[in-house]
């Protein structure tokens, strides 16, 4: 009102003040509006549509996948713990059609060839030697160029006697050719043109184009991997000392208690492990 | 995306590895014919003939910090005969009597006397049974995992009165005595309510579709619905660690005694439903067990419910919406008018309304 003193600026607290009156005034509303139309205690008004959109999404397969594991992790009992994966782009190619258990087709060993994928990269046991190229294996890991261990395997705890719990969970033994004096990776990995690629245009080749890819993929990779004998044993094609291992373990890796095993029930059980025929 | 769950698959197993580490115990104990030789490695399995994953993989570090970690591999695997072993195609029977004596027993320890009453419950494969219903109803395994210990909060207290005892028992022996007990104390199980709750609806109770196959009766097909709506199921939704969750009602101490309603041993019994609510509710009278836990809604069956509940939601929605709108209409009113908005000058609002007498 004319002559009326001006009103002065209000105090700083009332913008505080009026500024958590927003925020409450705002979370009601966000809450009743969830209640109105999602919530299942409520007039559920959007849920319709909701489903409508889930059923575009649905996929009868993934649903079935999905029940598989969770029966898979009571099946199993013996509490399953998830491990850090690698990021898609970095893992080697053989991921884009293998998965960490790839041996099947011998019912006696399929499952003690896959426990060897956490330790060593799929080439480091189908690999080709190139000629002209001898082939040497380090450690690997795609997330650091110079890893530097202890690495899981390679030692035991003294006082309990399990294998020693290390940080790096992504270490694996890779072959490299040595090429003249230069040490060349011998793994293709996803983030690599050709792997890029395949991933990008794979679902428009037919089948005969596919293979054809695929076979680019498969150089230098042998189907059959080596004998247990080639690596757990004296003379193994692995060095377990310049790998980091240690003393016991080493003795433990190359007069292995299961390739001991193996060799005593040789005869009784399976007497083909170490022949020629395909696993 | 890829980030974020690798990220979180890492955090995972952080938190699992540290969880495991105050225990340096080792699972050497139950593996004295070294299963664990093999079965140590993670990456131990395959894919079998109907594409499915199969792991053989036993974390030495979990399992020794699990409820069975003292019983030898073959008491439970007891169709492992030979090294390397064939393809195992039979299960596992927990009924079997293991290798190990509990305190104060005479007899080697076995799950018989739970199973045999879990038999009888309506979960138990009665000999009447279709051949689908045995396939869905639940077996040992379904429900339960081996148990974990946790550390539970009390057990800093309790450590130093745990002292004492230690003037004649070892002190590893004194821990897991501990933990055996105390990862029981907390609920009727030990699983959490919601733990509870999911358990017995996914994949089961709420799959209605797949309850209607077992001419299950109307209530127990809405039975997951209407417990969501009910203020125990709100509770529990809210992270309520106290509310009654399936099995604080439908079942005695001995969690596995679960009937139908009908059936006089059922704790839902009307015989026995009032003894079932003052479990919680100490005060409860017969009018109070007549309370129906698991309401529906139904304008025809319930009209007075369903009157209140529908009168309930105009007096929240109106009063809300109604303030919303107020709101609304007023500051609409007051652009319409000319008048602007302005945080400063001690008022919101700046300007005359049009409509407004001349100052």
């Amino acid at each position: 009102m004319p002559g009326e003193p001006k009103r002065l600026e209000h105090p700083k607290s009332v913008y505080i003040i009026g500024f958590i009156f927003k925020i409450i005034t705002l979370s009601v509303l966000i809450a009743v509006v969830y209640q109105i139309t999602l919530s299942p205690h409520g007039p559920q008004l959007l849920v319709p549509l909701q489903k409508k959109m889930e059923a575009k999404q649905k996929s009868a397969i993934m649903e079935e996948v999905k029940r598989q594991e969770e029966y898979e992790i009571h099946r199993h009992f013996h509490n399953i713990v998830s491990y850090p994966k690698l990021p898609e782009n970095v893992q080697p190619v053989c991921y884009i059609c293998h998965s960490d258990y790839p041996h099947s087709k011998s019912k006696k060993v399929r499952a003690m060839l896959n426990m060897h994928t956490q330790f060593f990269v799929c080439e480091t046991c189908h690999i080709e030697e190139k000629y002209g190229a001898s082939v040497v294996y380090k450690w690997y890991n795609p997330l650091d160029k110079d890893p530097k261990g202890p690495f899981f395997g390679t030692s035991y705890d003294p006082q309990t006697g399990n294998l020693v719990e290390v940080e790096d969970q992504f270490s694996k033994i890779a072959p490299y050719f040595r090429v003249g004096g230069e040490l060349q990776s011998a793994l293709q990995i996803q983030d690599a043109p050709l792997a890029q690629d395949y991933v990008k245009v794979r679902d428009k080749l037919t089948p005969e184009q596919r293979d054809n890819v695929k076979k680019k993929f498969h150089v230098n990779i042998k189907p059959k991997g080596h004998d247990c004998k080639k690596c757990h044993d004296e003379k193994g094609i692995l060095d377990f000392k310049k790998l980091g291992y240690s003393e016991n373990r080493i003795m433990d890796l190359k007069q292995l208690n299961i390739a001991g095993m193996i060799t005593k029930y040789e005869k009784f059980y399976i007497p083909n492990l170490f022949s020629d025929s395909p696993q | 995306m890829k980030q974020i769950k690798f990220f979180h698959m890492t955090v995972q197993f952080l938190v699992m590895f540290s969880i495991l580490s105050f225990s340096g115990f080792s699972a050497e104990a139950a593996d004295k014919e070294n299963c664990l030789m093999c079965h140590k490695y993670r990456q131990i399995g395959r894919i079998d003939e109907q594409g499915r994953k199969r792991s053989y993989y036993v974390d030495e570090h979990i399992y020794s910090n699990t409820t069975h970690r003292n019983v030898p591999c073959r008491d439970c695997h007891t169709y492992i005969s030979k090294l390397p072993h064939d393809p195992v195609t039979e299960e596992v029977n927990c009924a079997n009597e293991c290798h190990i004596k509990p305190p104060f027993a005479n007899e080697n320890f076995s799950h018989k006397k739970i199973i045999e009453t879990y038999n009888r419950s309506v979960h138990g494969i009665k000999p009447a049974d279709s051949p689908q219903l045995r396939d869905a109803k639940p077996y040992c395994k379904y429900c339960h995992l081996n148990p974990i210990y946790t550390k539970v909060s009390e057990e800093q207290v309790a450590s130093t009165s745990l002292i004492r005892c230690l003037n004649c028992h070892e002190k590893q022996g004194v821990t897991m005595a501990y933990k055996h007990i105390t990862h029981r104390l907390r609920h009727k199980t030990s699983r959490s309510p919601q733990q509870i709750v999911q358990l017995c609806s996914k994949n089961c109770h709420e799959e209605v579709a797949l309850m209607g196959r077992f001419k299950a009766s109307e209530e127990s097909l809405a039975a997951v619905e209407t417990y969501k709506r009910s203020i125990h199921g709100k509770s529990v939704a809210l992270g309520a660690q106290d509310a009654a969750d399936c099995i604080s009602c439908h079942a005695t101490n001995a969690i596995h005694d679960v009937y139908k309603k009908d059936d006089k041993q059922a704790t839902i019994h009307k015989a026995n439903r009032i003894n079932t609510c003052r479990q919680c509710h100490a005060k409860a009278n017969d009018r109070f067990a007549q309370i129906d836990v698991h309401s529906e809604i139904d304008q025809h069956k319930k009209p007075v419910l369903y009157l209140t509940n529908t009168a309930l939601g105009f007096a929240f929605y109106g009063s809300v919406l109604g303030l919303v709108g107020l709101m609304l209409l007023e500051t609409y009113g007051r652009k319409k008018d000319g008048i602007k908005w302005q945080i400063r000058k001690g008022t919101t609002w700046r300007g005359q309304s049009k409509r407004g007498p001349k100052l």
